[in-house]
Formats: C-alpha cells, sequence, structure tokens
C-alpha cells in the first residue's frame, strides 16, 4: 500500500464538518424558499417563533445524542417534559423560589436519568424497556399528581423570560448556545466524550481499557435527563401550565432531529452541532407547512421521507469514503 | 445439503500442473490507499502456493477480491482460462473457491453444526433436519480430526478452534480451490499439525491452496511455491526448494533481520504480583509469581486455562479461591479498574471482540487508556493526544493513512500493533500480553520485542501468553506450562526442550474439549 502523500488532515473531522455545513446549506436553502414562497416566513415575528420552536426539541436532540452514541436510545425524554412542567409549576405556586423551584426540578430529571442507567446498569434491562416504563408511568404519576388538570402558573417574570429576546434573538434560542457549546466541549474536547463513543464502539474492549463503563452510562442517561428537565422549565414558561400530558411524542421528534444530524442508531458515530441544525430543519419543515397551509397531516409525512432520504444518503457518503 | 458430506471434496476435474487461475493487472484502491497494485500471477492446479508479505502488503486484499468480498478496482481474474467476475461470494463458491478468512466471519449465536451448514441447510419439507446435521457436521469434524463438538453455540469456542471449523466449513462445499488466510494464528502446534494434515490431505485430492501466513517454518513446510507482496506489488514467486528464510525476509521487508528474538536479560528485581492457590473460572490452585525485570511466559494449548487466569487476575473475572499479592500485600481486585490503578496493562487475546473500537479512529484506540493523563481535569489537550498517536503510529510502523484513519480500515496485523501500542504509553508496572504477535510480521515482531525490552529495562514485569512455542520458549526467563487448567511445569529460560514442554502440554488430553473451552 502507500500512503498517498500523507494527507496530514483528518478525514473524519473534515467529513463532520462537511455533512454540517451541508445541513446548514439545506437549512438556508429551506429558509430562502419559503422566504420567496410565503412572505409572512422572513418575518421578524415568524422567525422568533420558529427559532422558539426549534430550540426545545434541539436541546432534547443534543441529550438524546449523547444516549445514542453510546448505542442506546432515551424514549422517555418527551414524558420528562410534561413530568418537569408539572414540578417546576407546583413549586412555582406553592411559593418557592424561582430559582429554587427551577434546580429542583432539574434535579428531578437527574434522578430519572440516573434511574435509567441503574436499569441498565444493575438490573441489566435493554435502554428501550426501562425508558419505555418510564414514558408511560411518568405520565401517569404526572396525571395523579394534577388529577389530571392542568396548572396554571402564577408567576409573571417566569412566564416573561421565555417571551422576551435578547440582542433581538429569543430568550429560548440562548437557551441552545447555553446547552449546546459546554455540551460541544464536553463531547468533542473531554475524556468523558471519547469514553461515550469508545463504549458505544465497544464496551468490552473499553471496560479492559480501564474506562468506567457503568459510570459512562449512568452520565449519559443522566445527561438526557436533565436536558430533558430543562426542557420542561423552559416549555413551562412559554405556555404557562403544568400538564404532564404536553410534550407529547417529543422522544421521536429528538431522536429523528439527532438522527437527521448525522447520529447513527448502532452508536459511536455523532455530534453536537449535527443535531442542532437537525432540529431546525424539522422546525423549520412544520413551520412553512403551517404557512403554506399544508395539512398537519402532511406534514407528518414530509417528515419521515426526509428522515429516509438524509439518512440514506448520509449512509452512501460515509460507506464511499 | 443432502448427503454431499458423504462425498465430502468431488475431485477437481483438470489435471494437476495447468494454471486454473491467472490474475491478469489485478489492482485494488481504497480511498486513500493503493492496496493492490497491478499484480499479475498464476495459480497451478493442484499446488499449495504460499504468500507472504509485511503487514498491510496486501495480502488479504488480494484475497477477498478472488472471493468476491470486495469489487477490484481494475484488471482480470481468469478461473479455468474464462473471464470471472467475482462479484459476489456467491459467485466465487459456485465456481469452487472458498477461504478461510483472517477473522472469523461466523455467526457466533448459532451451533457449530449450523454454522458448517449455513447456506446450506439439510431440510425436508422445509423443515430443518437439525440432529441430522449435527450429526453430520460431527461425522465431518471427526474425520477430519478435530477433537471439537458440533452441537455447542460457536461463540462458546475460542478463536483457535472457531478458525478450525472455518476451515472444516470450507471443505465440505465442493471445493477446487481453498485460500487460509493465517489459518495458524491462534492455533497451538497440535492444532496446527491438524490443519496442515487436512490441507496436505486436500491437495492430495487436486484441490488448489492459497496459504497466506507470517510463519516461515509453516511456509517451508507446506508450500510448493511461494509468492512474496511488498506495498501492494508482486516482488517475486519462488520454488521452495529454491529459496529460503533470508531470502523471503530480504523480499518482503527489503532489509534483512539479524535477530528476530531480542532478548535481554535483567537481573529481577523485588515480586510485583504473586499469585497463590488462585483459582476461578477455568482454572484451580494456580501459584505463580511475577518479578521486576522478568519475562513470564504462559504456555498451553487453546483453553488451558491462562487467558482466564490472567483476566481474573486482572479483575474481569472473580476469583474463587486463593490470593492475589501486589508488591507484598494482599489486595482485592473486582475490577479492571482495580487493577489498572495497581499497575497493571492487559493487552487481551481477542482483538474484534476485546481489543479494538473498530468503527473509531486509530488516535481514539492508541489513547483510550490515557486520557487521565493527557487531559486536565475537563479539557483533553489535542497535541498530546496527536503526539502519543504519532509516536506509537512511528514505533509500531503502524500502518494507516492518518491517524484518524478508523481502525477497521486497517490491516489484521496493524490492528494487533494497536492493541499492543495503546498500552505502551501507559507506564504500567505489570504488562499482560496475551497472544501479543497474532497476525503480525517478523520485522514488526522484531520490533515488538525490542520494545519488551525496553519496558523490562523500566522495571516493569511482563507476562506473556502464547500458542506459539518458539515466541514464549526464547523470550520467557520463566516458563510455565497449563493443561486444561492447571500449572503442571516449571522451566527456566531454555532450561527444557520443545519436545519436552510439547509433551506436558499435551499429556492426558484425550478426551474430547466438550464444555471446558
Ligand atoms: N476496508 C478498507 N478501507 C481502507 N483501507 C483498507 C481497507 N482494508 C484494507 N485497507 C488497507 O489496505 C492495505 C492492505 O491491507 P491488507 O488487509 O490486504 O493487508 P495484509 O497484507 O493482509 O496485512 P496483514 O498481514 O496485517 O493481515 C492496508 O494498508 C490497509 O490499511
Ligand atoms: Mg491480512
Amino acid at each position: 500500500m502507500s500512503t498517498e502523500a500523507i494527507p496530514a488532515e483528518k478525514p473524519k473531522r473534515n467529513y463532520n464538518a462537511l455533512f454540517g455545513l451541508t445541513l446548514l446549506a439545506l437549512l438556508v436553502l429551506l429558509w430562502i424558499i419559503l422566504s420567496v414562497a410565503t412572505p409572512s416566513f422572513a418575518s421578524a415575528n415568524n422567525i422568533s417563533n420558529l427559532l422558539r420552536q426549534g430550540s426545545m426539541i434541539a436541546i432534547l436532540a443534543v441529550g438524546q445524542t449523547f444516549v445514542i452514541i453510546t448505542g442506546g436510545i432515551d424514549l422517555s425524554v418527551g414524558a420528562v417534559v410534561g413530568f418537569a412542567t408539572v414540578i417546576v409549576a407546583m413549586l412555582i405556586n406553592a411559593g418557592v423560589p424561582l430559582f429554587l423551584a427551577i434546580l429542583i426540578t432539574l434535579l428531578v430529571g437527574v434522578a430519572i436519568g440516573m434511574f435509567h442507567g441503574f436499569g441498565i446498569v444493575k438490573m441489566g434491562l435493554p435502554p428501550f424497556i426501562i425508558t419505555l416504563a418510564t414514558l408511560t408511568s411518568l405520565r401517569g404519576i404526572g396525571l395523579l399528581m394534577t388529577n389530571g388538570n392542568s396548572i396554571s402558573i402564577n408567576n409573571d417574570a417566569f412566564q416573561l423570560f421565555s417571551r422576551s429576546s435578547f440582542l433581538g434573538v429569543p430568550n429560548l434560542f440562548w437557551m441552545v448556545i447555553l446547552v449546546g457549546i459546554p455540551a460541544y466541549i464536553f463531547l468533542h474536547h473531554s475524556r468523558w466524550g471519547r469514553y461515550l463513543f469508545s463504549v458505544g464502539s465497544n464496551a468490552e474492549a473499553s471496560r479492559l481499557s480501564g474506562v468506567n463503563v457503568q459510570r459512562t452510562i449512568y452520565m449519559a442517561y443522566t445527561l438526557s435527563g436533565l436536558c430533558a428537565a430543562f426542557v420542561g422549565v423552559l416549555l413551562a414558561s412559554r405556555i404557562g401550565i403544568g400538564n404532564p400530558t404536553q410534550a407529547e411524542g417529543w422522544e421521536l421528534q429528538a431522536i429523528a432531529s439527532s438522527v437527521i444530524g448525522g447520529t447513527s442508531l448502532f452508536g459511536a458515530v455523532g455530534s453536537v452541532h449535527g443535531p442542532l441544525l437537525g432540529a431546525f430543519i424539522l422546525a423549520t419543515i412544520n413551520n412553512g407547512a403551517n404557512l403554506l397551509n399544508v395539512n398537519a397531516f402532511w406534514q407528518r409525512i414530509i417528515t419521515g421521507a426526509l428522515i429516509i432520504v438524509i439518512v440514506y444518503f448520509d449512509g452512501l457518503r460515509r460507506r464511499g469514503k | 445439503m443432502t448427503s454431499t458430506a458423504q462425498e465430502l471434496h468431488p475431485a477437481p476435474t483438470l489435471e494437476p500442473g495447468r494454471t486454473i487461475l491467472e490474475l491478469k493487472g489485478l489492482e485494488k484502491r481504497y480511498p486513500g490507499t493503493h492496496a493492490l497494485k497491478p499484480v499479475d500471477l498464476a495459480f497451478k492446479a493442484g499446488e499449495i502456493h504460499a504468500i507472504v508479505g509485511e503487514n498491510g502488503a496486501g495480502k488479504s486484499t488480494l484475497i477477498k477480491l478472488l472471493t468476491g468480498v470486495m469489487p477490484r478496482t481494475s484488471g482480470e481474474v481468469m478461473w479455468e482460462g474464462q473471464p470471472a467476475a467475482l462479484a459476489t461470494p456467491h459467485e466465487a463458491m459456485a465456481l469452487g473457491i472458498n477461504a478461510v478468512h483472517q477473522e472469523v466471519v461466523l455467526c457466533r449465536h448459532l451451533t457449530v453444526a449450523a454454522n458448517m451448514f449455513l447456506g446450506e441447510e439439510d431440510s425436508r419439507f422445509g423443515i430443518l433436519q437439525q440432529r441430522a446435521m449435527v450429526r453430520q457436521a460431527q461425522k465431518i469434524i471427526d474425520d477430519l480430526g478435530f477433537d471439537l463438538p458440533a452441537h455447542v453455540v460457536l461463540g462458546d469456542l475460542t478463536i483457535g478452534q472457531q478458525q478450525l471449523i472455518a476451515a472444516a466449513r470450507a471443505t465440505v462445499r465442493g471445493t477446487k480451490f481453498l485460500i487460509f488466510d493465517e489459518p495458524t494464528a491462534y492455533l497451538t502446534r497440535k492444532e496446527a499439525d491438524q490443519l496442515f494434515t487436512l490441507i496436505r490431505r486436500l491437495k492430495g485430492e487436486g484441490v488448489t491452496i492459497i496459504y497466506i501466513s507470517h510463519r516461515m517454518e509453516e511456509v517451508f513446510e507446506l508450500a510448493d511455491r511461494v509468492s512474496v507482496l511488498r506495498d501492494g506489488t508482486l516482488v517475486g514467486t519462488r520454488n521452495i526448494s529454491e529459496t529460503n528464510d533470508a531470502e523471503l525476509v530480504k523480499m518482503m521487508i527489503n532489509r534483512s533481520i539479524e535477530q528476530v528474538y531480542h532478548k535481554e536479560h535483567f537481573t529481577p528485581g523485588a515480586v510485583i504480583v504473586e499469585a497463590r492457590n488462585l483459582s476461578g473460572k477455568g482454572f484451580e490452585n494456580v501459584s505463580m509469581s511475577v518479578r521486576a525485570g522478568e519475562i513470564v511466559g504462559l504456555y498451553g494449548l487453546i483453553g488451558a486455562g491462562r487467558s482466564e487466569f490472567v483476566t481474573t487476575l486482572y479483575g474481569r473475572h472473580r476469583k474463587s479461591a486463593g490470593q492475589i499479592l501486589w508488591e507484598g500485600k494482599e489486595v482485592q481486585v473486582n475490577s479492571e479498574h482495580d487493577a489498572i490503578r495497581l499497575g497493571m496493562a492487559l493487552a487481551p487475546e481477542s482483538r474484534r471482540d476485546q481489543g479494538l473500537c473498530l468503527n473509531l479512529p486509530v488516535s481514539l484506540n492508541l489513547n483510550l487508556p490515557i486520557y487521565k493523563r493527557i487531559s486536565n481535569n475537563l479539557l483533553i489537550s489535542n497535541a498530546q493526544e496527536k503526539t502519543e498517536a504519532d509516536r506509537q503510529i512511528a514505533d509500531l510502523r503502524i500502518k494507516t493513512p492518518t491517524r484518524n484513519a478508523l481502525a477497521s480500515s486497517l490491516s489484521g496485523g496493524n490492528q494487533q500493533k494497536i492493541v499492543i501500542g495503546k498500552w505502551l504509553a501507559h507506564g504500567a508496572k505489570l504488562f499482560i500480553f496475551d497472544e501479543p504477535t497474532v497476525g503480525v510480521d517478523v520485522g514488526t515482531k522484531a520490533e515488538i520485542y525490542r520494545l519488551f525490552g525496553a519496558l523490562l529495562s523500566k522495571g516493569a514485569g511482563i507476562i506473556l501468553i502464547s500458542s506459539y512455542l518458539p515466541e514464549v520458549y526464547e523470550l520467557a526467563d520463566t516458563l510455565h506450562v497449563f493443561r486444561r487448567g492447571k500449572l503442571v511445569a516449571t522451566h527456566g529460560f531454555r532450561t527444557a526442550d520443545h519436545e519436552e514442554i510439547l509433551t506436558q502440554a499435551l499429556a492426558e488430553k484425550q478426551e474430547k474439549l466438550g464444555g471446558q473451552t
């Protein structure tokens, strides 16, 4: 073999960047098409709205991606979001200081994630099963706690947050950046990130190399739970109520965003920017379809088709490499 | 598969000596790697043709092209004078071309019998004849003289045993042309002898054989002709009677090697680790110790309990009795983590299952054990990650386009170098190498042994497991022989001869290996 003029550059990183650029191009293309097709798309109001819609799924998708990289799946995130709206609403209404209410809600998310880790590591349950169980039971617990009613939150400052902007950009989108940057550093520049990949690739080899596989799995699910609880807080702020049935199906949107963003469901392949872009592509399609008065049923079909197309081409290119 | 099991290998029709398969300008490019530059080569019917060459020279690539596993970039393959497309494995098999690949490619979760008849199952009215298949498979295995059960799940066998099954499987398929890609890498002498008997028998029946190996003595023992590949180019073909070891090595690596087994003797220091009457799954009542500056060799048949012993020492499995002493103090090693913290490092036996993250970059694989050292609490030092990876790549001559290539795109021997290399920068006190040079070429072997010397000189101790007697024989200061889970004999450096050690490893091993694998 000859190594043709040793390219000192790293094909993998290049590939990641290239794929990211392709997604970004797709997103921009969608925006251009929609701006031309419908006058209301490019309005400041609509763009803010779109960013708000996309932000919450984007944060969920980041947490989900950590889990998928280890070769797992977290089906509970939608339910955790709904549950977290209830917790934060109850705490605020009970007069708990805002800061503390949010902190406690986040800790609930962490606890749920730890429980998933426990189920997988100690009880040997498949991730699909344990998170599916949480998905149904959390909604049930939430309904019990609220007697099936919505709790409206009486704290204006809390609700104002999600409606306001900073430097012209909606606060919710700033939250994506707040989560995205540490997530990026964590995944690509810390050893914990490397361990997520190595466990997803070969757990036994990682274990024999001294990687604490159990802790790595705990960490992935805990982070996913934390992201979901955080999104719950944001959602409660946005709609002003706590309701355990909120965020129905968001787990699937998060998984879809992650997969569109280049994450492999077989594990060991993924990034942070990919799922973020994936989430905003999905949000754009939904938003655009609404503006164009496309039947909501069609939106679902388009999303499904898009997943197949993007993942297919991604796979083709990877194999071609 | 009905009744073909009896008439195992229908006699090939071609008379011996005629060209059966010819390569014309056969070429293969991978992205970033020109693995095979146009190669012209003709194989004569009924010959055993050895192919040798360094790691990454293109041997396995050639085989993959011939068996339809990968498409070629250009060139032609003539089968019995006709051009053959060889686009799919199915097509190759239909012509009678079969291969036993370097990495076992069978279904680990199916039984031995199910694997042997995979794709050619015996069924009556759509119902699988399971019992009949097990019986037939057992008959074939017994017939070949392999000492293995047909009803067990393949994954329960050792890699070497799986390799034998793969060989047996290839013989039941009306083979005319059979390729062995480093079949003896995981076999002990006894299993290798069984395999050689099988190969000679096939040759007697007129089957043409390609035999790839890094062990020169096997090439001289078996082959009629030998071809040498270097950097994807065919350097030459020789009749075996007209060449010698030194010439082949010279052709392979373009320089000569005076001494493969580089052995430095150090005065042994303090005892690093001691096992006292240690028992666990697969071994019983083993006592031994390793001192600083010495290599302790463990020799035995596959399944003799050596790997189980060291993985227990390393905390991967629980001990059932006995004590482990680290630097004189009793310790509990409950996990690999504990072991690594004490100062142990283990390069495991199976690179695919235990050694590598195949779909991740070379650099990540090499650095996996040392990320703690090359990062502060939060961030990894990118510069150090690169330097460490590049150093191992250079030291071990790992052939890879860049440090960011995926481990799966490396040749078998180069993957093995990663398994070794990742521990070299770690700075442990006790290194456990389980079959460290499987599939590694002569030049690099010499390099690895030199690195062993460097580790010893820094005061480390080494446990070396090998099923290849010359390796442990020439390197170990203390050589322990294992047989059926027990330590049966201990020798000093070259104090016994091969014959004696072999007998000790083999004695009273007549019954089937059965459950204890
Ligand atoms: N799937 C692949 N993608 C990219 N490069 C590959 C792939 N498979 C092999 N190569 C490259 O092709 C070259 C030849 O590899 P090959 O496996 O044929 O070597 P080999 O002679 O069998 O070596 P060994 O003795 O180590 O088994 C190597 O440099 C390897 O890195
Ligand atoms: Mg090979």
